[in-house]
């Protein structure tokens, strides 16, 4: 009985594996051109390590940047679109309304890098009309074909089908559907009825839009994963973290995406909120630094918070799907450093990935990154990458530096490389403003967690921008999110379109409401009993989302127990004007409530992983965990001689004080001047201003 | 009793609990404008978040404003000075909440009924709450939108410092005449309601923040936060050159005398740090409601004009906040009775087209000298129609849409395609939202392919044609702009396209009626259709340097055809393979050079 979590990044792939033997931790490469072999060598490694069979492992869970990386890269699949007669720009026009109120120089991101091209966006005749549904223009299904002819010579197979109320009938889009898998045998296809079956045209063609960019990669992805793992001889289950914080099954993930694009950075943010409860911080900002991107999120109190679907944006395009609150931008250790035409100094949002990787790696990257003025700077010992598993060339660093940056700017190396570091932190303390500051969060009652291989090397500096109290680093901080991956619970949602006027409605209105409900509770109980969960440890909560009659956002209210009646209606009514009043501090208790969408969650708790305590300190000197002193360059400038620690060697409450560097195998910390890291009961680490 | 001890002025506070404040401030206006466009019901509110919430100091300051729609953005201070003027009993008491829209005192115009609440901290008053809705109906001479009017009396209620509730109590009287004189009364009286609950929100945060940091300090960081505006306001105006700079431009007509063009002149009169918006030469006040409140409208729109062009939120990396800061060292000035500054009793309701082409003009003046930070001529204009008509129960239905523009060619970018500009940010309702609860349906909401964009090395946006069907009869009313001239490009780029509406319905297939840009209170039948054409904007650069791939992807995404990109921009496109005849396309552009 064992179960692992992997994470995959655009650079390493991270692992945790838990059995009866205990906890343990790994990190491979991650293979860029198929992620999925990284993963079964790195699942055959952590096996190995443990001493256990392959088949011993009863659960594989995994969160994946594939998705994400497609959208913040532009690279996903060229999609067609057949869309109604008269709306072909659905897509292009948004809401109309631009990101800026005060600029005349902005970008519009739907438009300057559309989901799909218009001339890949066919209108066809076909008409539904509100309120009913009624059909009042067939689908004009030649149309159809003579689009599928026309994505075929331009070598599309990615199509989206996006009508006009099909959130009302959604016939045409099925039946069109079965036209293009006609003409395009094996075609990937979305209908946006079936990704957001929600009235509101832009957000609902974006969803499905989105789902068929991503899409082709990512079900390919997941697919191929699952069946080399076979091959490898795993048998376990695999599941993939979604971007709400659950966990669903990797068919499901195929035909949907577009609720996995979160799922790398959920992992992190639910593995640094179980790091905070482990050192006793419950105000933390956790920063979870890749090679390709950063992942910001406030967790006041403990509590991760998902945002609405209505505020729900992937690289400016509205998604309706829920998710964790939290941002992301193109800042990690392979954000490449460069100057731009006109000279201006960038550092990312483009990265080296692992391959070719920084330049460090040796593997023809010749253009310097974060990594490499690390590097330069003393703070990445190049024979002491994980552990020494991966050789680093310092050489290459200081000359991809000294030829990109520092001689055409006329700085010294070690200028240019501190440089580097200044713009990538200033770049990642606006974020952490975004998430914070700027929603009234004052950051001094907060910790900054750091954590991926290199957040450590970050998070004093990132504590100081912000003014944080202090900074928690992570048991293991490589592995952070991998770890969270194994601290959430299975959770399915499931909803269904079912607009209802609750104080009018009728016998034949309850049978519809309740009919929803029962597949709604049918679908999320087929998906817990395919994971084994008895039935009495599965949970599923209804809630009806609703609004006043005319209103156009809906909360959510309570549903009773058993089927609704004329007799218990009021049991949704007023748990709705409650929460109007909770969340407006008003509400209009005589007015007519409308149910919009019936929504089931169905979860079950899972084995937590448990973290072993680590000693507590004998009194001895810190000296026992000491590699080597080395120098190292700090932010001020200073050069200072500064030792090296085995991290796993310290006991909980020794201090170290800087200048000093923690080594473990699968992350650097670093311990400036002025700073004192004190150890904590499970090994991890508070680092705070000396005397503070 | 209210004689305390008042906060010493001259504290200093540290940058981080500046920024915190700051963050705390904006935190605040987000959260009343987020309640008040969630909690409404008019889609004007909820959908196309036309509105404005904010907190305010004792002398009218701007604390913050939420990011909600520039033309509400700095108009509120206006209204409180109105309110001042005209307060009943002449004093605020605790509890007390005002309606104000008088456009003769500060207000932007009158469908913008603001909602102020007075802020007290320890038995004394620090400041105020408010925020500013657009409702749909509010008794005007026609339903929705008015234009062609006689004065000022026709636009529907006036509320001038008029308490719904005083000391918590509800007036109950002013409630009552409110809910008899609207055709949308049930939303107008939930949407006030929504605006009451936001500004009382806005009160309490804004009491929670004084009890957390202190008066001093708050109030401290406040002013610091406006000097700081003001300071990098002064210092852009500084960077470029003195000097008087004008442009002109030509309105249709004010909605009645269909045969007199109105003229828009502005003059821009930089020295040193600070800057004169001078409209004088501009038309005068017109006999319709086609005119600007001054204080509510004209200013806060040459304002946010400025604000676009020196403080580009976009590519700055520094974010200036809003408040009073940024205004001071800008003068606007414009005669009293012209167009920009009307006297009583003049109607002022639909003032919106010359407040955008003003800025559209403002941005042409500095042309000559800030070519990297202006852009081409913009559709500048709006389209604001109001549908409504009887349902059979004798109530009224209205719905207020706001129909996009485009933008100019930039020096380094397109212009945006069907976009709200300039002074206008709203979102677009729903179609499917707006079919479901009006009898109207959208038979077309598309980019413009009728005309292209103006050519350049950076073309300009492509407007929007949309095609709106009233299912029952129904009355129009539309303001919009631009039907005669067009979008202006600049250094070689051509012009764009004028906009144009027209009426048509399916069962008279071949009849195309051509309208006027603005017109009211319009009876239609059922199943007649309004189609707006936005203008396209203007291009920025020469098109004969626009890279010829561009031009093909132009020409396959259908932006323009294979024909006008061979003309304007002398590149032959195969159609077929998708490709660029590129011998042929050097030897057309080499051509082109010698002919220019």
């Amino acid at each position: 009985m064992a179960r692992i979590g992997v994470d995959v990044g655009g650079t390493n792939t991270d692992l945790v594996l838990e059995c009866t033997k205990g906890v343990f931790y790994h990190k491979v490469p991650t293979t860029l051109k198929n992620q999925s072999i990284g993963v079964v060598e790195g699942v055959q490694g952590i096996c190995r390590k443990a001493g256990i069979d392959t088949t011993d492992v009863e659960m594989i869970v995994h969160g994946t940047t594939t998705a994400t990386n497609i959208t913040i890269e532009h690279n996903g699949s060229e999609c067609g679109m057949i869309t109604t007669h008269g709306f072909r720009d659905i897509l292009h026009i948004g809401r109309h309304k631009r990101p800026y109120n005060f600029s005349l120089h902005f970008d519009v991101p739907w438009q300057s890098q559309p989901l799909v091209k218009r001339r890949n966006r066919i209108a066809v005749r076909e008409r539904i009309l509100p309120p009913t549904g009624e059909i009042v223009e067939p689908l004009d299904e030649q149309a159809v074909r003579e689009a599928c002819a026309l994505f075929r010579k331009r070598g599309i197979n990615s199509i989206v089908i996006g009508f006009m109320f099909a959130f009302l009938n959604d016939a045409h889009e099925r039946r069109a559907k079965e036209i293009v898998l006609e003409e395009l045998p094996g075609a990937y296809v979305t209908l946006s009825s079936e990704v957001a079956n929600v009235m509101r045209e832009y957000e609902r063609f974006s969803t499905a839009a989105m789902n068929s960019y991503v899409g082709p990669k990512t079900a390919f992805y997941l697919r191929d994963l699952d069946s080399r793992l076979r091959e490898a001889g795993v048998t376990s289950k695999l599941r993939i973290m979604q971007s709400n914080g659950g966990v669903s099954t990797v068919d499901a993930c195929a035909k949907r995406p577009v609720r996995i694009l979160m799922s790398g950075p959920a992992g992190g943010v639910i593995g640094g909120a179980s790091e905070g409860e482990m050192a006793g911080v419950p105000n933390i900002i956790t920063v979870d630094i890749g090679g390709t991107s950063a992942d910001i999120s406030t967790i006041p109190g403990g509590v991760v918070k998902i945002m609405n679907p209505r505020d729900t944006y992937v690289s400016g395009h509205p998604v309706l799907t829920p998710m964790i609150d939290l941002v992301t931008i193109g800042a990690g250790g392979g954000s490449v450093a460069y100057l731009d035409e006109a000279g201006a100094f960038h550092v990312g949002p483009r990265s080296a990935g692992s391959e070719p990787g920084p330049a460090c790696y040796g593997r023809g990257g010749t253009e310097p990154t974060v990594t490499d003025a690390q590097i330069v700077l003393g703070r990445l010992d190049p024979d002491m990458a994980l552990g020494g598993d991966l050789k680093l060339d310092a050489a290459l660093s200081h000359k991809a530096i000294e030829e990109k940056i520092a001689k055409p700017l006329g700085m010294t190396v070690k200028e240019a490389a501190l440089g580097v570091l200044k713009i990538i932190n200033s770049n990642m303390a606006l974020a952490i403003r975004s998430n914070s500051v700027a929603r009234g969060i004052d950051p001094r009652e907060f910790s900054i967690m750091p954590f991926g291989g290199a957040g450590p090397l970050h998070g004093v500096a990132l504590a100081e921008a912000m003014a944080c109290r202090d900074v928690i680093v992570p048991v293991a901080p490589g592995i952070t999110a991998a770890v969270g991956l194994l601290k959430t619970d299975l959770q399915y949602e499931y909803t269904e379109a079912v607009i209802v006027e609750l104080m009018k409605a009728g016998p034949a209105e309850f049978a519809r409401i309740n009919a929803a409900v029962a597949t709604l509770q049918g679908r999320v109980q087929a998906e817990l009993d395919n994971d084994d969960i008895p039935r009495d440890q599965q949970r599923i909560t209804v809630v009806a989302e609703c609004r006043y009659h005319g209103q156009g956002f809906e909360l959510r209210a309570a549903m009773p127990d058993g089927p609704v009646t004329d007799a218990n209606r009021h049991v949704i009514t007023d748990s709705f004007h409650d929460q109007h009043q909770l969340d407006y501090g008003y509400s209009y208790r005589t007015a007519e409530v409308e149910l919009i969408t019936i929504r089931a969650i169905g979860s079950a708790s899972v084995r937590r992983i448990e973290i072993p305590t680590i000693a507590a300190t004998d009194g001895s000197s810190i000296d026992r965990a000491l590699m080597f002193v080395r120098t190292t360059t700090f932010d001020d400038g200073r050069t200072l001689e500064t030792p090296r620690y085995d991290r796993t060697k310290l006991l909980a409450g020794d201090r170290v004080p800087g200048p000093a560097i923690l080594h473990q195998h699968n992350a650097t910390t670093l311990v400036p001047p002025g700073w004192v890291a004190e150890t904590l009961d499970y090994g991890n680490t508070r680092i705070h201003r000396i005397g503070a | 009793m209210n004689q305390m001890t008042r906060p010493a002025p001259a504290t200093t506070v540290d940058p981080i609990t500046l920024q915190v404040i700051r963050g705390s401030f904006e935190t605040i206006a987000e959260e009343m404008g987020h309640v008040l466009y969630r909690m409404s019901f008019s889609s004007i509110i909820r959908e196309s978040q036309d509105l404005g919430a904010g907190l305010f100091d004792a002398h009218f300051n701007t604390l913050c404003e939420s990011e909600s729609t520039p033309m509400h953005i700095g108009s509120i201070p206006g209204y409180l000075r109105g309110i001042a003027e005209t307060l009943e009993d002449d004093e605020w008491y605790e509890d007390d909440v005002v309606v104000h829209n008088h456009p003769y005192h500060g207000a932007s115009h009158t469908p913008d009924l603001a909602i102020v609440v007075p802020v007290f901290f320890q038995g004394r008053l620090v400041g105020f709450a408010g925020n500013t809705a657009h409702h749909v109906d509010i008794g005007a001479a026609t339903p929705g939108l008015i234009i062609d009017v006689p004065d000022v009396f026709a636009e529907g209620m006036l509320f001038a410092g008029t308490k719904l509730y005083r000391k918590g109590q509800p007036n109950n009287a002013m409630w009552n005449y409110i809910r008899r004189n609207s055709r949308a009364a049930q939303q107008l009286v939930a949407d006030i309601e929504a605006q009451v609950a936001s500004a009382r929100l806005g009160a309490k945060r804004f009491v929670e923040l004084l009890e957390k940091y202190g008066e001093d300090i708050v109030f401290a960081a406040a002013n610091q936060l406006m000097d700081y505006s003001e300071r990098m306001t002064r210092q852009r105006i500084s960077e470029i050159p003195d000097g008087d700079y004008t442009a002109e431009g030509w309105l249709d007509d004010d909605g009645r005398n269909r045969d007199k063009r109105l003229k828009v002149k502005v003059t821009v009169r930089v020295r040193g740090d600070e800057v004169e918006v001078d409209l004088t030469g501009s038309a005068d006040q017109t006999p319709t409601a086609y005119n600007v409140p001054f204080e509510g409208s004209t200013k806060v729109a040459a304002y946010a004009g400025f604000r676009k062009l020196l403080l580009d939120s976009a590519v700055s990396d520094i974010r200036v906040p809003s408040n009073e800061g940024s205004f001071r060292p800008i003068k606007v000035t414009a005669p009293l009775g012209s167009i920009f500054n009307p006297k009583a009793p003049a109607s002022a309701e639909a003032r919106f087209t010359q407040c955008n082409r003003m800025i559209d003009l403002i941005i042409r003046a500095l042309a000559p000298v800030m070519p990297e930070q202006v852009i081409a001529g913009s559709s500048a204009s709006i389209s604001f129609a109001a549908y409504s008509g009887v349902r059979p129960s004798g109530d009224y239905w209205v719905f207020l849409e706001v129909n996009e523009g485009a933008y100019g060619g930039r020096p380094r970018s397109d212009g945006p395609d069907s976009i709200d500009n300039l002074m206008a940010n709203t979102r677009n309702n729903p179609l499917e939202d707006l079919a479901m609860h009006i009898p109207m349906i959208c038979d077309r909401y598309e980019l413009r392919d009728d005309v292209p964009p103006g050519a350049g090395e950076f073309r300009g946006g492509i407007g929007v044609v949309k095609a709106q069907r009233v299912l029952t009869p129904a009355f129009i009313t539309h303001e919009s702009e631009r039907h005669t001239e067009a979008p202006w490009g600049i250094f070689g780029g051509s012009d764009g396209a004028v906009g144009k509406c027209t009426l048509t319905n399916p069962g008279h297939p071949g009849e195309e009626k051509e309208m006027y840009s603005k017109f009211s209170g319009l009876a239609v039948d059922a199943d007649d259709v309004m189609t707006y054409y936005s203008p396209n904007g203007g291009g920025y650069g020469d098109p004969l340097n626009r890279p010829a791939l561009k031009v093909l992807e132009d020409v396959l995404d259908g932006y323009y055809s294979a024909q006008h990109a061979k003309e304007a921009y002398g590149v032959v496109v195969d159609l077929e393979a998708e490709t660029v005849d590129m011998a042929a396309t050097e030897k057309r552009r080499h051509a082109m050079r010698q002919i220019s």
